[in-house]
């Protein structure tokens, strides 16, 4: 496997607009890449994609070495093996932190053991651990609607690191916290993955934030790539053409 | 426009009700002092016939406790083919319809039927509130099912859950305390509509009732009312206590 994700000539239209277009790119295994764009740049469309939720985009996108079908959800080896950190996180409310974080291992699991409470020490030791990276342990028995938001980001988490993943999509992780919390977030999914050697996706609308966590950027505006190049070398000339689709020196040229 | 035409319909239709039918409203003031002395009768409840009021009670509230047991039964799997979520529109408009007609016959009208069909006793009256409280408890589950969040499912289908399990720790969690709060209800309904059971001779305290008033035992009938009240009371409390501890 040369790349963790490999996108050729990504279309997809919905209602009738276009919001993705075109769009290839290459992730290695490892990378930790920021998809960079204003809101409604197509970055969460792309990501949900990514992880095998859309139907009907036309092009060719290989995840993790498989090639994903547009027409069904993938095979459950391939969805347990793609972690997805959601923007409402997403979680169980009226479940505990620990019972939201174990969801995170269904897919490892024997159904029938799993639909009745019963779990393999392994599963109960993953939980443990990511709820220890993930500083909750002291959290483990409350229920996740009683949790703060940056609590419940942490779950939410928490729950994809005990999925065991070996890429991490990550659908504006922090976009619903405040800047402290948000900048412990993005470091606490980064570092993580380091750890792991799991491969990141995440998406935001940042710029500070994303060249701070991830090594590369590529910047989404209008369901297309505008610019790829890695963080260090983006400048304020790209951010301001993203959001603006302006350059400075260009006058006050505003293409909608 | 059209908001002046609701005002003329529903006019012209209190006016043909009001109009037409042989109301009698000439009966109505003698009502007062025929009240007062039908209650005047009730007095004192003669407290003898506790023995059988109590025996009657039990009947009841064994007749609702097991015709909800199984209503629930029987929705938990209507519910799944009602839901718009889980099974094509081929199949749950057809069973909507079907619960929704069942729903629209009367209890009293059911309770008849099978006594008709199995004879007097409890039986009928179990055979009736399970048919009756299914067409309400399948279209209310299935609701439940389709009010889910789908945040959460998409979640845990992400990380690789079957459907088993996704019903399990997805949408399970998020519909038992809706599940629970109708069915409580569904209880409470059951309870009080198999009361009056018994006048068609379906079970319960509702004979002793038809009997008193028939004879004029008014004193009787007093007794009887009051411990349908203090029933109906009683789990009036055990519910609130419920739904406080699980919310």
């Amino acid at each position: 496997m040369t790349h963790a994700l490999s996108l050729h000539a990504i279309s997809h239209c919905f209602d009738g607009a276009e919001v993705l277009q075109d769009v290839s790119l290459q992730i290695a295994p490892g990378e930790c890449v920021a998809l960079l764009g204003p809101s409604g740049a197509g970055k969460s469309t792309l990501l949900a994609l990514l992880d095998g939720r859309i139907r009907g985009w036309r092009g060719r996108a290989e995840v993790l070495g498989n090639r994903l079908p547009n027409n069904r959800a993938p095979e459950r080896e391939t969805r347990l093996k793609t972690g997805f950190i959601f923007q409402e996180f997403a979680l169980v409310d009226r479940q505990s932190a620990y019972q939201n974080v174990m969801n995170g291992r269904l897919g490892r699991m024997h159904t029938w053991s799993s639909l009745w409470g019963r779990y393999g020490a392994e599963d109960h030791l993953k939980t443990a651990i990511a709820l220890e990276d993930t500083g909750l342990t002291d959290l483990a028995q409350r229920r996740v609607d009683q949790l703060s938001g940056g609590q419940r980001q942490r779950v939410a988490i928490a729950r994809c690191l005990a999925q065991e993943p070996e890429l991490i999509l990550a659908d504006e992780p922090v976009s619903n916290l405040d800047p402290a919390h948000a900048e412990r977030i993005l470091e606490l999914i980064t570092d993580a993955a380091r750890k792991r050697g799991i491969t990141v996706a995440f998406s935001s609308h940042q710029p500070e934030l994303s060249r701070r966590f991830a090594s590369r950027i590529i910047g989404l505006r209008a369901g297309a790539v505008l610019f790829d190049k890695p963080s260090a070398m983006v400048g304020n000339d790209d951010i301001s053409e993203l959001y603006h689709g302006t350059v400075p020196g260009d006058g006050l040229r505003v293409v909608s | 426009m059209s908001r002046i035409l609701v005002w003329i319909v529903l006019g012209l239709a209190l006016l043909w009700a009001a109009g037409n039918a042989n109301i009698g409203l000439d009966k109505l003031p003698g009502a007062g002092p025929r009240l007062a002395e039908f209650l005047g009768r009730m007095m004192p409840p003669d407290l003898s016939v506790w023995p059988e009021v109590l025996t009657g009670l039990a009947e009841t509230l064994r007749i609702a406790i097991l015709g909800t047991l199984f209503a629930i039964v029987l929705s938990a799997g209507l519910a799944v083919l009602a839901s718009e979520t889980l099974v094509p529109a081929t199949i749950w408009r057809p069973v909507r319809a079907l619960l929704a007609a069942i729903r629209s016959i009367p209890l009293i009208l059911v309770a008849m039927l099978m006594v008709g069909a199995v004879g007097l006793g409890p039986l009928p009256g179990i055979l009736a509130i399970t048919f009756h409280a299914t067409g309400m408890l399948a279209k209310f589950y299935a609701e439940a099912i389709d009010n889910v969040g789908t945040a959460p499912l998409a979640a845990l289908e992400s990380a690789g859950a079957s459907r088993a399990q996704l019903l399990r720790w997805a949408i399970w969690p998020q519909m038992a305390p809706v599940v629970l709060r109708d069915t409580v209800f569904r209880f409470e309904l059951n309870l009080r509509e198999s009361l009056i059971l018994g006048i068609v001779g379906a079970g319960g305290i509702g004979l002793h009732v038809q009997t008193y008033v028939r004879s004029f035992q008014y004193d009787k009938a007093a007794t009887v009312t009051l411990a349908i009240i203090s029933l109906v009371l009683l789990f009036e409390g055990f519910n609130t206590v419920l739904q406080k501890r699980f919310s």
